[in-house]
């Protein structure tokens, strides 16, 4: 499903990731796991093209994505949650939302607003607030749910737990084992491997820019 | 845009008509120059919900109304349609080529570069003799497949045309406003990585607003031609784009129709303020700018807010 081979990257002439390879299959969930700074968000910015990569190759279902870029990339149904949520302020929840639909002209938008809706009611219940007035929880849903109109595929969630309460924290995850129930392939992102342990399949230990091990998760066995 | 707004929208337009032909030449004429750098500002407003600022609308402005004036006297087609597809046309081929390059910069970059543009044609009409050099020349008087309502004092028919396009085009600008396409605009002010990949391509949704914004500009050069009856390279210097910025400050960007009253205000104000104070017109105007800028930072058109809910302005 994604493939990531000898993936290397640096920011303004200092390299932040060394050679990385990853294999997400197609339905497993897998964490990335690695402190501050150790190359996580970079990694899933190169995936997503905003970050060029100086060497290696990203392929998605078989297709070479290496340079394609950032808004070609999203119609490979990849769907991203960047850490900061990143909503655009003056729009409602749902025109956030829908803003991925608009961009790759998916045709049952209406059907796929309605199953995100259904997976996350609270979010319908705010549809029509400006996400500016809306609290950070929330908006990582909204971010979640908005990430879900184009990633059909592949979902990246970069640090979805980070800064969220508890009570959102347990909500967010049983989305995301609802997620991992209907197939789809997901690389979550996390500082410490509390809140996912018993939800991904496999993990990578990134430290430097480098993945320094790899293994398969209690939860998979 | 519902059903009643239309209506509004046309019954309001019928009766600008109205006076039109009632009040004083000098209003109807002062009211169609205003309308028609609305539109100018309105493209800028566009530009700007989108994060750029540009200092060279003056290019297009001038562009509009040079091709008008040159069409006219070189074909000796006075008919304000044909004129103003003309105008149009050259707006339109001349900002699909300028924005290929533009629509790669940004901020400080974006707004120099597009004053560079301007300041260029500027350049060469006061070089070009056959333009009339730094005096320009005068157009035509248009008319409509031969037609030409006068009123005492001069032609009406600008101010009709005006009043329809500047209908027309808030119709247009206001489904393009709320459309995915509009929208984006606003979401790459905020943040144009996020946009990229969402799936949007921000370089193709910018080049499509700077085209979108020059033909405006052009219609709006166009229309001050044929109003004015004169033209001169005066059209294409940086205080003219400088102006029209004033004026987006001045309206704000919050609407539609915000470019129009900005510019309807603007205009009264400095006519007001040359006749009353000729040697200090400039200060009253920009005492009036930073007077809105302090007290309304939004525009005047955040008067109608400010109203609705009962605020202090």
């Amino acid at each position: 499903m994604l493939k990531l081979s000898n993936i290397s990257a640096s920011i303004q002439g200092t390299q932040i990731l060394r050679d990385v390879n990853l294999h997400l299959p197609k339905g497993k969930m897998i964490g990335l796991i690695g402190r501050n700074g150790a190359g996580k968000t970079t990694l899933m910015r190169t995936i997503m093209g905003v970050l060029p990569c100086s060497t290696g190759q990203i392929m998605i279902d078989g297709q070479d994505m290496t340079k394609l870029a950032a808004h070609e990339r999203a119609k490979a149904k990849v769907g991203f949650m960047p850490e900061d949520r990143r909503l655009i302020p003056t729009l409602t929840v749902e025109e956030n939302i829908l803003i991925p639909a608009w961009a790759n002209n998916i045709p049952e938008a209406d059907a796929k607003l309605a199953w995100v809706y259904e997976l996350m009611p609270e979010v319908e219940g705010f549809s029509e607030r400006k996400a500016l007035q809306l609290s950070g929880g929330q908006q990582k849903l909204v971010a979640l749910a908005r990430a879900l109109m184009s990633g059909t595929h592949i979902l990246l969630l970069d640090e979805p737990f980070e800064g969220v309460a508890p009570a959102l924290s347990r909500r967010l995850l049983t989305v995301l084992q609802t997620l991992k129930e209907e197939g789809l392939s997901v690389l979550l992102s996390e500082s410490d491997y509390t809140h996912s342990a018993d939800l991904v399949d496999q993990v990578y230990i990134i430290e430097r820019g480098e993945v320094r091990e790899e293994g398969v998760t209690q939860a998979a066995e | 845009m519902k059903k009643s707004t239309y209506i509004s929208l046309f019954v309001l337009t019928g009766v600008l008509i109205a006076l039109g032909l009632i009040v004083p030449y000098w209003l109807s004429f002062l009211i169609t120059v205003a309308l028609s750098k609305g539109l100018v500002v309105l493209g800028l407003m566009l530009l700007m919900r989108a994060g750029m600022v540009s200092f060279g609308q003056g290019l297009y402005y001038c562009a509009g109304a040079y091709s008008v004036g040159a069409f006219s006297q070189y074909f000796k087609i006075d008919d304000i349609l044909v004129l103003l597809l003309v105008a149009i046309s050259v707006g339109g081929t001349v900002s699909a080529i300028v924005g290929l390059l533009l629509a790669r910069y940004r901020e400080i970059f974006f707004a120099m570069f597009s004053m560079a543009f301007s300041m260029i044609l500027y350049g060469i009409l006061v070089k070009s003799t056959s333009f009339g050099s730094s005096d320009g020349f005068n157009v035509i008087s248009p008319t409509l497949f031969g037609w030409a309502p006068q009123l005492e004092g001069g032609p009406i028919l600008p101010f009709i045309t005006i009043s329809l396009i500047v209908m027309i085009v808030s119709i247009m600008m206001y489904h393009y406003f709320n459309s995915p396409m509009g929208m984006a605009g606003e979401a790459i002010r905020e943040n144009e990585i996020r946009v990229e990949y969402l799936g949007i391509s921000v370089h193709r949704v910018i080049y499509y607003k700077y085209i979108m914004a020059a033909v405006l500009a052009s219609i709006g050069g166009a229309m001050t031609a044929m109003t004015v009856g004169h033209i001169d390279p005066e059209m294409a210097y940086w205080t003219t784009s400088g102006e029209f910025v004033f004026i987006t400050l001045m309206g704000g960007t919050a609407h539609v129709a915000a470019p129009f009253l900005g510019a309807v205000v603007f205009e009264l104000m400095r006519s007001f303020a040359f006749q009353y104070s000729p040697y200090t017109w400039q200060m009253v105007l920009g005492i009036a700018l930073l007077a809105i800028i302090i007290f309304l930072p939004k525009g005047l058109w955040s008067l109608k807010s400010k109203i609705i809910k009962g605020d202090q302005v």
